[in-house]
Order: structure tokens, then sequence, then C-alpha cells
């Protein structure tokens, strides 16, 4: 019974951040058809950046979200109006702007490896081994942290989309981009607005994955699965369908140790993945286009 | 020539034979008549075994337009079933990489059937996840994999693997005349079709499914006996290289870099692969990353039918002009419709492709 | 106009990438004539070592145990062949920690650039992937990089290895823990939770613990055995299974991030063991660094060399005086063990007098050299594949920072914690 409180609290604050890991993805790709396989850099890239503020300048990884997650909203705008801008867009998100940002994550991969060697990094904080009761079971701090900040991202999104005139403007543009040349929203502007937004996510998962765990540049690649997984589970671009979808991948993962070799729960996400997408391709949770 | 075009399918075009048969006597022939040291030897060798499994992977990435990022799965249990026949068999090393490659042909059926449905990125998506789901089972399996300190064949006598080079080589040759045959046949008109539009292809009587299906297998067949060849030829295989996705990519990249959806283009990936990682790696390793990212992004974006593209350009600057199937590659479906190799039309919603 | 320019710049691209592949400079410097029973004017020895990638911080430390051995031996003018001094050259290459590339560029070193003899790379899977071109080419392969035993189970003639076996470290581990057992600081019977990754490093480790806790009659009981993913991140419902079993051991075996990583979880997670170590990792500096010297104490760890050695004098002080002073900084088991395979092979050349491939491999087999590791004396026992066998030396981490051997006794510098004082229950 121990073991289940235990593993509930740990899946329960681990889902907080693969939300916010998938939800940069989620919309870049509801909104734009996009497969943004330049998130892993992105998250790897998040990570070193709150690193190198960290380490350099002592800023705490907490306090650097701003910076991080300023600095990844202009590399996403950058990115767009530089490269994706030129691709088929529409509903044709397939193999070309997959595999192109697939050439930009090896670009960012190797750009990690020269500036920060291969090595391992982790951010260290003096409260990074600290830890702290909760209903009975001590977690640490850091992830407490974690999910406490992954739900405020969340909400101030669903807020942002829901009750402003951008985020309304995005939704519509997700809805039929068409349409919405017609009745003068500058369509150029919200794609560009929200690969920067999508990035800005990535960027924050990065740091908020820093103070858990340790990275390279490698890092990202099985963030960039994980965050497919939930993508796929929750269905697009709504953030209660997200929230959904990566409570079931954590509990899933975690959860799975109670039946399986620890080595294999791995792959618990992977086999969800594939069962998922060829059984309910529209997501557990019905597909809605943000909101 | 003409004489000589009379004997053959109605498929091929008279000149590419020629050719074909010009490049293989002259391989053939090259170990025999230049002195090469056994470095040169095995390099030679490995390439060939790479444009076919690079061949292989386009008839599903280029033919098709489903790009898979799980290929390793196939290499890796066409590798592992040849080395333990190897080891517990008394079966000659040709026939246990055909086992090897028939068994991974079945094994991407298994997960090929229900995902190939799926178009576009969500195919791509899915395949991830079968490479990786399929590493981690064969890492932990190691009672068949040897697990993570995986299996030791004998050494091979150098005879053997001298005579290696020739077994590639037909390998490749074979690949190469199959690959012409999916393209030029009814098949391949098929798979054109359904690259093109699913629900299009479908209305004329061209079922997706049985076509997917069948080149998935092919492709899975020839993948497994590249990977059970890679285990004659290096003697140790162990699962985190075999299935790793870094084996995965290095198809992609092949298949994308040369030309996605050309037979030449395929080959010419394979071969730039190879000279890259022999020359590149061991002199700037901290830049080959880095290199093929920005190729991608360069073929994506000006040059979509890759290196194959260039060289067509080349030629049709001295005046040669390709026919239409010749230029029927290309990332997108309707790049088919456009024989100057420029940027492909909108695709087709992958939404809707969807069953 | 825009469409056609960016038209040519690809073009440019290509080319220009091409180019750089093809003129690529191809580390082909230094050729000399291998083979002969006569004495030759330079000895050439090639190894490749992962210089970038997964394994680039242990290949570096390989390099500079490398180039220490290679120099030392040339400031006396090199190699003793045939009552002649001939300097020695090593032909290093990177293998990127690539299996693919590490058999390649062994091939290139032997059949283009005919080198002498090989040394060998680091890493286990990378030496066992490397080690068939020595054997295919019948040329003797000295590495200090490979401790798996599968490495030498295979009947290979040509390769020899100095890193002792993964399951001797487990068996001396067990030992010292055996000797609390009798002087009464832990209980008898036992109980254990056992974590192993899944590599072939961790398999060895996992079977000499489970070997040595079947012969012990009942002391020890493996009450939890589950192996991790190599680079894993979250080990919190492995964390929570280890709490479920509620052993009085932890014992795991890990690679240095993922030991940092692990123990992080640990320590956040409220656990405590009566002993506690990740096999080869605990001493380490960024350890201590990223965890807090409260948190490592007690850690204890077993390892293949130990500069405090070096306090017994003989090689061992030669060889850290030499390091300290060429490098500046103080070795640790990784640069000793690159330095002392390639004394080995070294030792063999002198002793066989020649630079046959045949010779030199007969005197690697009966080599028995005065040695820096524990007890001092390196040999490759033919029943063992060729692979050394020593003690390891139990070090573990104290409250002052410092790190003593505490076991076998006959090298101890202090005496080990135990059970771990951390822990109130």
């Amino acid at each position: 019974m121990e073991e289940v409180t235990r593993l509930t609290v740990s899946s329960l604050l681990l889902a907080g951040l693969y939300a916010v890991m998938a939800y940069g993805l989620g919309l870049i790709y509801g909104v734009l058809r996009v497969v943004n396989l330049a998130h892993a850099g992105m998250i790897m890239g998040g990570a070193y950046l709150t690193w190198v503020l960290h380490g350099r300048l002592g800023i705490d990884p907490y306090l650097s979200i701003p910076v991080v997650m300023g600095a990844f909203f202009v590399f996403g705008v950058v990115l767009y109006k530089g490269l994706v801008r030129f691709l088929p867009r529409g509903a044709a998100g397939g193999g070309q702007s997959l595999l192109l940002l697939f050439g930009v994550w090896l670009l960012m991969r190797n750009a990690a490896y020269l500036l920060f060697s291969g090595n391992d990094q982790a951010v260290r904080t003096g409260y990074s081994t600290q830890g702290l009761r909760l209903l009975g079971v001590s977690v640490s701090v850091n992830r407490v942290a974690v999910f406490v900040i992954a739900l405020i991202a969340l909400g101030a999104l669903h807020f942002f989309l829901t009750r402003t005139y951008l985020g309304k403007a995005i939704r519509a543009v997700a809805q039929n981009p068409d349409s919405c040349l017609l009745v003068g929203i500058d369509v150029e502007r919200v794609y560009a607005l929200t690969f920067g937004i999508g990035s800005a996510l990535g960027g924050l998962a990065g740091l908020l994955l820093s103070t858990i765990f340790a990275f390279n540049p490698s890092s990202g690649a099985v963030e960039l699965l994980k965050s497919f997984v939930v993508v796929v589970l929750g269905g697009l671009g709504s953030v209660v369908g997200i929230a959904l979808g990566a409570l079931v991948l954590a509990f899933a993962e975690s959860f799975s140790i109670l039946v399986l070799p620890s080595f294999l729960t791995a792959a618990v996400g992977f086999v969800l993945l594939v069962i998922v997408l060829v059984l309910r391709p529209g997501g557990l949770f019905g597909q809605r286009v943000l909101g | 020539m003409r004489r000589l075009a009379s004997w053959l399918p109605e498929w091929a075009s008279p000149w590419a034979a020629a050719g074909f048969v010009v490049v293989l006597v002259a391989l053939y022939a090259l170990p025999l008549v230049v002195v090469l040291d056994p470095y040169t030897h095995g390099i030679l060798t490995q390439t060939f075994m790479f444009v076919a499994a690079a061949l292989a992977w386009n008839w599903l990435g280029g033919y098709v337009g489903q790009i898979s990022f799980g290929h390793a799965a196939m290499f890796g249990v066409g590798g592992f079933v040849t080395a333990r026949l190897l080891l517990s068999t008394d079966l000659p090393f040709f026939a246990a990489w055909v086992v090897g490659g028939l068994v991974a042909g079945v094994y991407g059926l298994l997960w090929g059937h229900p995902t190939l449905r799926l178009r576009g990125p969500y195919f791509a998506i899915a395949t991830i996840g079968v490479g990786e789901a399929t590493r981690l089972v064969a890492t932990f399996w190691s009672s068949f994999t040897g697990g993570s300190s995986g299996i030791s064949l004998p050494i091979p006598s150098g005879d053997f693997k001298q005579a290696l080079y020739w077994y590639a080589l037909y390998f490749m040759a074979a690949v190469v005349l199959l690959s012409y045959y999916l393209r030029k046949s009814r098949i391949g008109l098929g798979l054109l079709a359904i690259k093109g539009d699913v629900d299009a292809a479908g209305d004329v009587g061209v079922s997706a499914t049985f076509y997917q299906d069948v080149v998935l297998v092919l492709s899975g067949i020839v993948v497994g006996i590249s990977g059970g060849f890679y285990a004659s030829f290096f003697s140790f295989i162990e699962p985190s290289d075999m299935f790793g996705f870094e084996r995965s990519i290095s198809l992609v990249l092949m298949g994308v870099i040369g030309g996605i959806g050309t037979i030449l283009g395929a080959a010419l990936g394979a071969v730039v692969y190879v000279i890259l990682q022999e020359n590149l790696i061991a002199s700037y390793p901290d830049l080959y990353l880095g290199l093929y990212g920005l190729l991608l992004v360069a073929v994506i974006l000006f040059e979509p039918l890759g290196l194959s593209g260039l060289l067509m350009r080349g030629a049709r600057l001295v005046g040669y002009r390709p026919g239409a199937g010749v230029a029927a590659g290309g990332i997108g479906g309707a790049a088919a419709t456009e024989a100057t190799g420029g940027a492909p039309e909108e695709e087709p919603t992958l939404e809707e492709a969807r069953p | 106009m825009v469409k056609s320019f960016l038209r040519s710049l690809s073009l440019w691209v290509f080319a220009v990438a091409l180019a750089l592949a093809a003129c690529a400079p191809t580390q082909e410097e230094g050729d000399a004539e291998g083979g002969g029973g006569e004495v030759p004017d330079e000895v050439l020895i090639g190894a490749t070592l992962p210089l970038t990638g997964e394994e680039a911080d242990p290949g570096n430390f390989y390099k500079e145990g490398y180039e220490l051995a290679f120099e030392l031996e040339n400031e006396d003018g090199g190699l003793e062949i045939g009552g002649e001094t001939v300097p020695v050259e090593l032909k290093l290459l990177d293998d990127t920690s690539d299996q693919a590339t590490a058999v390649n560029l062994a091939e290139r070193l032997v059949n283009r650039d005919q080198v002498d003899f090989l040394l060998g790379t680091y890493s286990t899977t990378l030496v066992e992937a490397q080690s068939t071109v020595g054997e295919q080419n019948q040329i003797p392969y000295v590495n200090g990089g490979g401790a798996a035993t599968a490495i030498y189970q295979r009947g290979y003639k040509w390769i020899f290895g100095s890193l002792a076996p993964i399951e001797l470290l487990a068996r001396t581990q067990m030992e010292w823990i055996s000797d609390q057992q009798e002087a009464g600081k832990i209980q008898d019977p036992v109980t254990i939770a056992l974590l192993w990754e899944n590599t072939s490093h961790g398999e060895d480790y996992r079977k000499g613990v489970q070997d040595f806790a079947d012969e012990s009659g009942g002391s020890f009981e493996v009450v939890l055995d589950e192996s991790f993913e190599l680079a894993g991140k979250d080990y919190s419902a492995l964390l929570s299974k280890v709490r479920s079993a509620d052993a009085d051991l932890f014992l795991a075996d890990a690679h240095l991030p993922d030991f940092i990583t692990m123990h992080r979880q640990y320590v956040t997670a409220g656990l405590c063991h009566d002993v506690i170590t990740y096999g080869a990792r605990g001493v380490e500096k960024d350890a201590a660094k990223a965890l807090g010297q409260e948190n490592v104490n007690a850690i204890a760890s077993a390892v293949w060399w130990n500069g405090q050695l070096g306090e017994q004098g003989g090689p061992n002080e030669e060889f850290i005086n030499a390091f300290k002073e060429k490098y500046g900084s103080d070795p640790e088991w990784y640069q000793a063990m690159g330095y002392e395979a390639a004394r080995a092979l070294f030792h063999a050349i002198e002793s066989a007098g020649s630079v046959d491939r045949e010779e030199v491999r007969q005197a690697l087999v009966d080599l028995q050299m005065e040695s820096i590791v524990p007890e001092g004396e390196l040999t490759f026992p033919e029943e063992t594949g060729y692979q050394a066998q020593y003690p390891f030396v139990v070090q573990q981490n104290l409250p002052d920072g410092s790190s003593p051997i505490i076991f076998p006794e006959e090298l101890a510098t202090a005496e080990g914690l135990a059970p771990n004082p951390n822990c109130k229950s």
C-alpha cells in the first residue's frame, strides 16, 4: 500500500513535467501542422542555457525562467522566419518539415557538443538534495517546484489561448487559416508567434529537467518521444487533453515497475505510443483543436 | 543498342542497363586487377552493403513516401538471427543471411501492417517508437542477443573476408535490379499512386494496404540480410549498436541526402555516407553531426532530389533529358510530376489520409 | 531570382561538403616496416581511443596514460631490442566511441599504416568489437580498457587485458563486508538490494555478488535484483522498489553520471543502508561537488588502482611523480591502467628481443612484470583467456573528505566505517 502511494505521488509530479514538454510540440503541430523534431534540441538547449546562467552568473534556475523562455521564443521565431516558412504548410506538415527540423536538431546537438563537450552536466543548487514529506512520502523539493511551475505555465497558456485576442487568433488559424486571411488576421505573424511560443515551452521544459536530471548534447531525444506519446494520447492542443495524456504516461511508466523488470519500463511509453497511434489516431481523449 | 534493348524487359532502359553492367564488371574485376589493401577492400565491401540497405529503405521512404525512423529494428533482427544460426547450426552463411532476412521481413510485417495505415509524420513517429521498443527488448532478451555483451562469431579466415566483397557485390546488384523492377513495373506505378494520394489510389483499385505491406516485407528482408552480412563481416554484434537509433538515422540520411525516391540517389547517398564516415569523422570528429544536419537542411530547402538531383541538373547542362520516371523522387508526392526536380508542390493532406 | 540564387548556393554547399570529405587529411603519417626478426629503426604501435563521443572522458584519460608511457620509454632512448635502443612511436586515432569505426580504424592501422602492435581502446563493447582485428591479423593486442570476462572467453590467442575482471571487484567488496560480519559490525545473515546497469560491466558485477552470496552458505541473501538502462534518468520508481525490498545493504553498479543521478534521488527519497556502494564509483570529486560531502560519506567503492598505493614506493611512486610532472594533476585509475597496458607491451617486446609478432605474443603469455597494480605483479594467465587477475582495493569516503584504502588489510591506510553511521533508525 505504501508503495502505491509512493508511486502515485511520484507519477503525479512527473506528469506536470511531461505536460510542459508535450505542450510545445502539440501547439506547433496543432497550428502549423509541422512536426517539430527540433523540439528535442530546444529541450537540450534550455537545459544548457539554465546551466550556463547558473554556473557563470549564479542565477537560480527558477529565477532564470523569463530569460530562458524569452531566448527560446526569439530562437523559435527566427527559425520560423528563416527556414520553416519556406516549406509547404497547412495540412502538409509531412516529410519535408520533419526532415528539415531533424537537420536543425542535428545542428543544435553539434553546436552544444562544440560549446560544452559531450560530458554530462547537472545544475547543482543548495537545495538539490533537499527532500520534503508529502502524503507521508519523502520527495525532492525540486520535483515539487517543477510540478508547481508546470501547473502555472499550463494555466497561463490556457488563459492566453482562450481569453486574449492573440490567443483566439491562434486558435482561429489552427481551425481555418484561409478564412482568417479573409477577416484580416495576419496569419504569417500568428504562425511565427506560435512557433516562438512552442519553442519557449521547449526551453522551459529543458530548464525544469535540468534541475532534476543530468543532461548532455544528445539529451532531448527521450523527452521528444515522451512528448509524442503525450500528444498522441491526449489529442492535439487542448490543455486538459495534454494533462490527461501526461498523467496516463506517467502512471503507466511508474506503475509498470510492479509487473515488469525495471529495465523494460523504459519501453512502456514506446509501446503505448504505437498502440494508441494504431487504435486511436485521434488521441484517447478525442481530437480537438486547441482550447 | 537496339538489339540489346529487345532482350530486356520493357521497363528497363538500355542505357541504364548498359551502365549497370559496366559498373558491375568494373567492380567485380577491381580487386583482381589492382592490389587492394584489406582496409580499402573492407570499406568497399561495407559500402556495397550500405547501398543495398539504403535502397531498401528508399523503397518505403521514397517510392511510397513513408519515412521510417525504425529500420534498425530489422537490421538488428537480421543480424542476430544470422549470428544465432551460424553459431548453433551448420547452415552455410548465405543461407543464414537469407533466413535472417526473412525473419526480419516477417518482423517488419508484424509492426508494419498496423502502422502503415498511418500516413506522413504519424507513421514516422510510430517507427521511432517501434525502433526504440525493439532495442530495449532486444537488450533485455539476453538469451537471444547476448544482452549488452553481444554475440561473438568465430573469427573468419582472411580468404572469407576477401570473398565477402563479391557476395556484397552480388547482393547489391540484386537489390539494384529489384529497385528498378519495383520502380518501373505495375507495382511501381501503384506505389507512386499511393504516394500521390492514397484515397485516389484506392478508387482506381490500388490496394494501399497490400502494396505497402509487400514493400515493407521486401525492404525488411533486404535490410535484415544487410544486418546478417554485417554480423559476418564484423564477427561481433551487440544490441545497442545494431538496434540503435543512430543506425536508423544513418539510413534516413543516406536516402535523403542522396536523393529520396531515386535509385541513383540512395546508392550515391550510401557511398557519400561511407566516405564521410571514414574520412571526415577521423579528421573532424566534432563536426560530422552538424555536417549531416547542414546537408539535410540544404537538401530539403534547395534540392529535394539531393545529390542525384544535382547530377541530373549537371546532365541537363550538357543536353541530356532524363525521362519522367527517372525523376519520380522527392519527398512529397507531387514531385513525381515535376521532372525539373524543383520544390514539390503541396502534399496531399495527411489528416484525411488516415483511416 | 532569389530562387535561382538559392539553387546555386545549394550547389556550392554540396560541392564544398564533398570537397571537404575528399580532401580531409586522412590521418596518414609515419610509415614503418613491420614484422621481421631484425632490429628495426623504430617500433610503431597503433591504437584508437574514444577521444570524442560518449566515452570521450575516459578516452582522453587513457590517452594521457599512453602518452606518458611512450614519453618515459623514449626518454632513455627507447626499447632495448637485441642490444640496441629503438625509439617507439604511438599512432593514435579517434574511434569516436563507435564500434564499426573502431574496427575499421584498427584494420587501417594494421594494413595501411603497418603498425607492429596494437594497444586497445576503452570500454568493453569497443574492445570486444575491435579485438577481432587483432585476432584476425594475428597481431598482439594489449588493452587496458576492457574488463568484462566476455572479451576473454572467446578463445582468442592475441588479446591481452590488464584490467582485472569486474567479478573480482564485486568479490573484493563482498569479502570486505564478510570481514565486517565476522567482526560483528554487520549483522549475519544480511539482505542485499542489488542494482546493476544493463551492460556487460553490470552483468559481471551481478554475477560476482550472486556467486559470493550463493557460496556464503546463507550469510547473504539477495532480496532485490534489478537491472537499469545506461544513462537512464528517472530512478524514482526503481528506488521505490528498493525501499519496499527493505534490504540491509545497497549494492549497485553504475557509470559516473548514473551514479550521481541515482544517488541524488536516493538521498532525496530518504533512503539509507548499512553499506552503500556503486561499484567502482564514489570517490570522484565531481560527485562530492554535485551531491555535497555529507551525502557521499560512507560510500564504499572498489577500483583497480588508487594513488595511495604510491605510499608503498616502487613503480607506483615513479608513475605518480612522472604523471604529476607532466600533467600537473593526480592520476586516477584510468590513466594508470592505460599507462600499465602500454608498459606491459614494452616489457614483452624487450624480453622477446624482437618485433616478431609470434615471439612478442609468447613474451606476453610468459609476462611477469613488476607492476603498479595492487600486489605488485602483472601477469596474463592462460586459464583466464589472458586477462590479468589481481585483487581490487576497497576505498571509502570519510567525513573529512578523504577516501583511504580500507581493504585488503595489508594495503589499508585507514579503518572503514561499517555500518554506515549516517543511518539513524
